[in-house]
């Protein structure tokens, strides 16, 4: 105990150094978690179940049936279920930085609020639906017809919540005076809520370009969601390290 | 008042809306049954690819811009038209 | 957008010409590296409506009889002449002559309006007559395009009112705010011209 105290850096401007390189750890932890917990989902969703790229709306009966009760998506289901609580985390980051930002806080609320939703039906109701499926044998096709219907709905058409995050998060960027994250980016983000609104289509049609597993409501909005995603964080990565320490909210 | 009459850029829109009309009588005259016509695509894609030019390089003012901008505006165009109008006659019955 | 220098500033003795000659395009590039993109994005859709429309060639020509074409050209003429006065706006306000600036990003603001409302006299009756956008793959194309040019222009619209604002408020106009606002503007009016002529005009 007393050695602690007396290795403990007194508090001068020498051992200031020591005390920067911990003090940003905090959001260290919380930014490496997302490309973590990405690729989990990477690879629970494609190569584990193959529920995405999402299976077909029109599929028979038979194959829905199959799909719900396999080995695999249990498998999936059961690592959801378990690092679900990683995406708050992910959107912490973002928000980390809005909160640096010149703008009117109702824009940092709209994307607490935005993701909120978003993780709730975007991400807990699939989860339900495939799950019960995994999770419970014996279900009437039928009803598992319906599952598999709400939870790709859920998952990709649930529109709203994210077209609000985006376009907030995108604004916020482009009106920001402090220049935290680099203004092309809010465009590229607003691009992120314009392929939400594109995705509505998925309600209706059950199969050609505008079903759930369209080209113009899926691939084309992957590829562009992807390529943010990435960029996204390689921006806010820069941005935690250009971060003077004395604008820390715990400096 | 006269110095925005007189001014080029009244001129190209007044060049983009006669060409307007005259894409608009195509599709009322050729276009009147709606059948397969090529010659009416070709037309109109075309009117509407010199339209965007315009736009661009006037308008846009990229006609004075720096020379990687007029580069990129300019092949977008030549691409999706030229795209546009493969995709099309590709798929002619 | 920021709070830029309105553009290349000018020396101790300058006319206030147009100072382009020093600039490598108007307004920011941040919206430039919007307008390059969204051409893009939209480029891809138009080419995957094209690819589509000859897997069906009989559907989206029997529906495409059910488009207002009137409605769609006047539509474009009155997004070309908006695009007019802006262009046109802007250069007043580069020149210094704010007030004409003024007068005619109001008028440019004036003939903007009056696409949407057009629009309403162009998809009201169209859902009345049970068209929607669920009623066939055309329609599907139709609405969601034409929509989210709409909300495009919507968005355009409440960027030439803060245009306004900003020329008649402040004694030194944010000049590189002008010209961004000019800039998306005039995207927005080269995506309906394409827009017009897949969806109305070709055969």
């Amino acid at each position: 105990m007393t050695d602690s105290i007396a290795t403990a850096p007194p508090p001068t401007t020498e051992a200031a150094p020591p005390r920067r390189r911990n003090s940003k750890l905090d959001q260290w932890i919380a930014f490496w978690t997302v490309p973590f917990f990405f690729t989990l989902f990477g690879i629970v969703f494609v190569p584990l179940s193959w529920m995405m790229p999402p299976r077909s709306p029109s599929s028979s009966s038979s194959q829905i049936v199959d799909f719900m009760q396999s080995h695999n998506l249990l498998i999936a289901c059961a690592i959801l279920t378990l690092s679900f609580g990683l995406a708050p985390l992910s959107n912490a980051v973002y928000l980390i930085q809005i909160k640096r930002m010149s703008v009117s806080p109702v824009l940092r609320f709209s994307v607490v609020v935005g993701s909120m939703t978003g993780a709730i039906v975007g991400m807990l109701f699939p989860m339900f639906c495939f799950g019960l499926g995994a999770f419970r044998s014996g279900y009437d096709p039928s009803i598992l017809a319906m599952l598999y219907d709400f939870g790709y709905l859920a998952y990709i058409g649930s529109l709203g919540c994210f077209c609000v995050m985006w376009m907030a998060f995108g604004l916020a960027i482009i009106l920001d005076k402090n220049n935290v994250l680099p203004k092309w980016l809010g465009y590229y983000t607003v691009w992120q809520y314009v392929t939400e609104l594109m995705a509505a289509p998925v309600w209706i049609f059950k199969s050609g370009p505008f079903a759930w597993n369209g080209l113009m409501t899926f691939w084309f909005a992957m590829v562009l969601y992807v390529s943010w995603q990435m960029i996204v964080y390689v921006c806010i990565y820069r941005a935690i390290k250009n971060q003077p320490d004395d604008e820390l909210e715990n400096a | 008042m006269t110095t925005y009459i007189r001014n080029p850029l009244t001129i190209v829109w007044a060049l983009l809306t006669l060409i307007t009309v005259v894409s608009w009588l195509t599709a009322r005259g050729g276009g009147a049954e709606h059948v397969v016509n090529a010659t009416v695509t070709v037309v109109v894609l075309l009117i509407a690819a010199v339209k965007t030019q315009l736009v661009i390089w006037h308008f846009m003012e990229v006609r004075s811009a720096a020379l990687w901008l007029r580069v990129a505006t300019m092949s977008w165009l030549v691409a999706l038209f030229a795209l546009l109008l493969s995709v099309y006659f590709l798929a002619l019955p | 957008m920021t709070d830029v220098a309105e553009g290349p500033l000018p020396s101790i003795g300058d006319t206030p010409r147009d100072t382009k000659a020093r600039s490598d395009f108007p307004g920011e590039s941040s919206m430039w590296f919007f307008v390059v993109g969204d051409l893009l994005i939209f480029g891809i859709y138009f080419i995957a409506y094209v690819y589509y429309r000859g897997q069906d060639h009989d559907l989206f020509l029997q529906s495409q009889a059910r488009l207002n074409l009137d409605i769609g050209a006047i539509n474009t003429v009155v997004l070309l002449t908006s695009s007019l006065f802006v262009a046109l706006g802007t250069s007043a306000a580069r020149a210094g002559k704010t007030a004409d600036g003024v007068r005619l990003f109001v008028i440019a603001l004036a003939c903007g309006a009056a696409f949407p409302l057009l629009k309403l006299f162009e998809y009201i009756p169209e859902v009345i007559a049970g068209v929607t956008p669920g009623t066939n793959l055309f329609f599907m194309y139709y609405f969601v395009m034409t929509g989210l040019h709409l909300c495009h222009v919507m968005l355009g619209l409440v960027i030439l009112c803060f245009i306004v604002g900003n020329l008649r408020g402040s004694a030194k106009p944010n000049i590189s705010f002008v010209e961004t606002g000019a800039t998306y503007w005039h995207m927005v009016d080269i995506l309906w011209l394409i827009l017009f002529a897949l969806l109305y005009l070709m055969r």
